[in-house]
């Protein structure tokens, strides 16, 4: 049970990653990454999403009639995405504004539905819940790499201190406009998995 | 029991379905006045930030309860005028009544339909170190989604005082300048809006001409939101027109006599002197 526990929650942080490995949830980790808090919030939503709807899809896992289990799993999912955005909006404003259409989009976030769909309907709840949180993260710390290196070399801040220094700019620096654009992150995505799969060789095909 | 039975299928769907629109609607009711609460306070942010008497950043520390108390001390009147310029009704300030988006977009649409005789503007007057500050709203379509700010003006009625703009959905880093760049806002102050020409104020792509009055440089690689500014703001301007040009002629005509009574002040002085001479 440890070893399952422990397996559980490390995969998905590096050996099954679900952007980088599985490559589920590329579009809101291009959307999102222009800026560093952003993303961090982003990540913070997906893991409570999938995780809480992990947990009560596994709950549900022995009832769920087996030809609507898509769409009885998608209700779900939308119930946790309405209902984080609502409370966000009510207690947490300012982040709300910053994120309303993306917080939205989680519903359709590939994450949420395979996770439940791979290991919400066949395990217990705790377990569920715990291996959302742990997706969501694994998510969450991709975000916050790419959204490091857009946000620094895009507009040279890091949540919006600035960071490169007035006279770089004096000297003829320029912020990297494409860095701003959705295909370089789609570019820094592909140099992390590059790296990944370079230092963990057992990724690679034969 | 056979959960892949029709009946169970629809009996459950159905179930989970009316369970799901339960909570979210008994979530939705819950928190409905906490969420109203806060689009109203950040609307009066947005419009103390745009006076110039505030910063956003030590606003968005405050809490809904301050907020409003701030704005019941700085406010001296709130008015609705027409599309005539002549006031109609007024907001209540104890009750901190005022435009939040949805109430824009509605006035925006009216405006956009050419049905201008049932508008009704706000116009928000504050008090800023004795002297009042005119806080108009504008809306408009942005990029992605809808756009809008506040424009404050001088008591002359045609210098800004300030601006804050803010939006639902443009693109970080690009779009959301409007908002997020302080340098983009700080370009209104000291500028003007011509109310005399149909292009009432630009902002241009490439850089405003340096003399040009009524002119600022718009957000490089931000095109389609600072043209949808643009747009908003001529739109809106052009509705409270009537009423900016009636305030300015208000304006001149209390400076006039302020200006006479200066006269007539001297001329008393110089009347009371006179007489002490002639008393001696």
């Amino acid at each position: 049970m440890n070893a399952k526990l422990k397996e559980t929650i490390l995969t998905p942080l590096s050996m099954g990653n679900p952007i980088t490995v599985l490559v589920l949830g590329i579009c809101s980790a291009l959307a999102v990454t222009v800026q560093l808090k952003g993303a961090m919030v982003m990540g913070l939503s997906v893991m409570v999403v999938t995780g809480m709807s992990s947990f009560v899809v596994s709950m549900m896992r022995k009832t769920i009639p087996n030809r609507v289990r898509i769409i009885i799993q998608l209700v779900v999912v939308s119930l946790m995405v309405i209902l984080v955005d609502q409370l966000l909006k009510a207690y947490s404003y300012g982040i709300e504004k910053q994120l309303s259409v993306y917080v939205g989009l989680i519903i359709t976030n590939c994450i949420v539905m395979g996770r439940i769909e791979a290991f919400g309907l066949a395990n217990k709840p705790v377990l569920s819940l715990l291996d959302g949180i742990s997706n969501g993260a694994g998510y969450a710390i991709i975000l916050i790499v790419v959204a490091f290196f857009r946000e620094l070399l895009g507009s040279g801040t890091l949540f919006g201190i600035q960071i490169i220094p007035q006279a770089f700019y004096n000297a003829g620096y320029m912020n990297n406009g494409l860095v701003i654009l959705p295909p370089m992150a789609l570019i820094l995505l592909g140099c992390i998995v590059w790296v990944q799969r370079s230092i963990q060789k057992e990724l690679q095909e034969k | 029991m056979n959960t892949n039975g029709n009946t169970y299928t629809i009996i459950y769907s159905t179930i989970v379905v009316v369970l799901v629109a339960a909570i979210l609607a008994f979530a939705a009711m819950a928190l409905k006045p906490k969420q109203e609460a806060n689009v109203k306070a950040e609307a009066i942010r947005e419009m103390l930030t745009a006076t110039k008497g505030y910063e956003m950043e030590s606003l968005g520390k405050m809490g809904n309860d301050d907020i409003l108390a701030e704005y019941s001390n700085n406010i001296k009147k709130a008015l609705v005028v027409n599309a005539e310029g002549q006031v109609i009704d007024s907001l209540s300030i104890s009750k901190h009544e005022i435009y939040t988006e949805s109430d824009l977009k509605e006035q925006n649409n009216l405006i956009k339909s050419g049905k201008t005789s049932s508008l009704r503007l706000p116009v928000f007057i504050f008090n800023k170190g004795g002297k009042e500050v005119t806080v108009i709203p504008c809306y408009g379509a942005g990029l992605w989604g809808p756009i809008w700010g506040y424009l404050a003006f001088d008591d002359d009625f045609k210098t800004f005082a300030g601006a804050y703009f803010d939006h639902e959905s443009e693109t970080p880093g690009l779009g959301a300048k409007i908002k997020d760049d302080p340098d983009f806002r700080a370009q209104f102050e000291g500028k003007s809006a011509d109310f005399g020409v149909t292009k009432i104020f630009s902002i241009v792509k490439g850089g405003a001409p340096k003399d040009q009055e009524n002119a600022i440089d718009a957000i490089t690689g931000a095109t389609m939101t600072s043209r949808g500014l643009d747009a908003a703001i001529n739109k809106w301007l052009a509705a409270y027109k009537p009423y900016f040009i009636k305030a300015q002629e208000n304006a001149r005509a209390l400076a006039q006599v302020a200006d006479t009574l200066d006269s007539c002040n001297s001329d008393n002085t110089i009347i009371a002197a006179a007489s002490a001479a002639s008393a001696k």
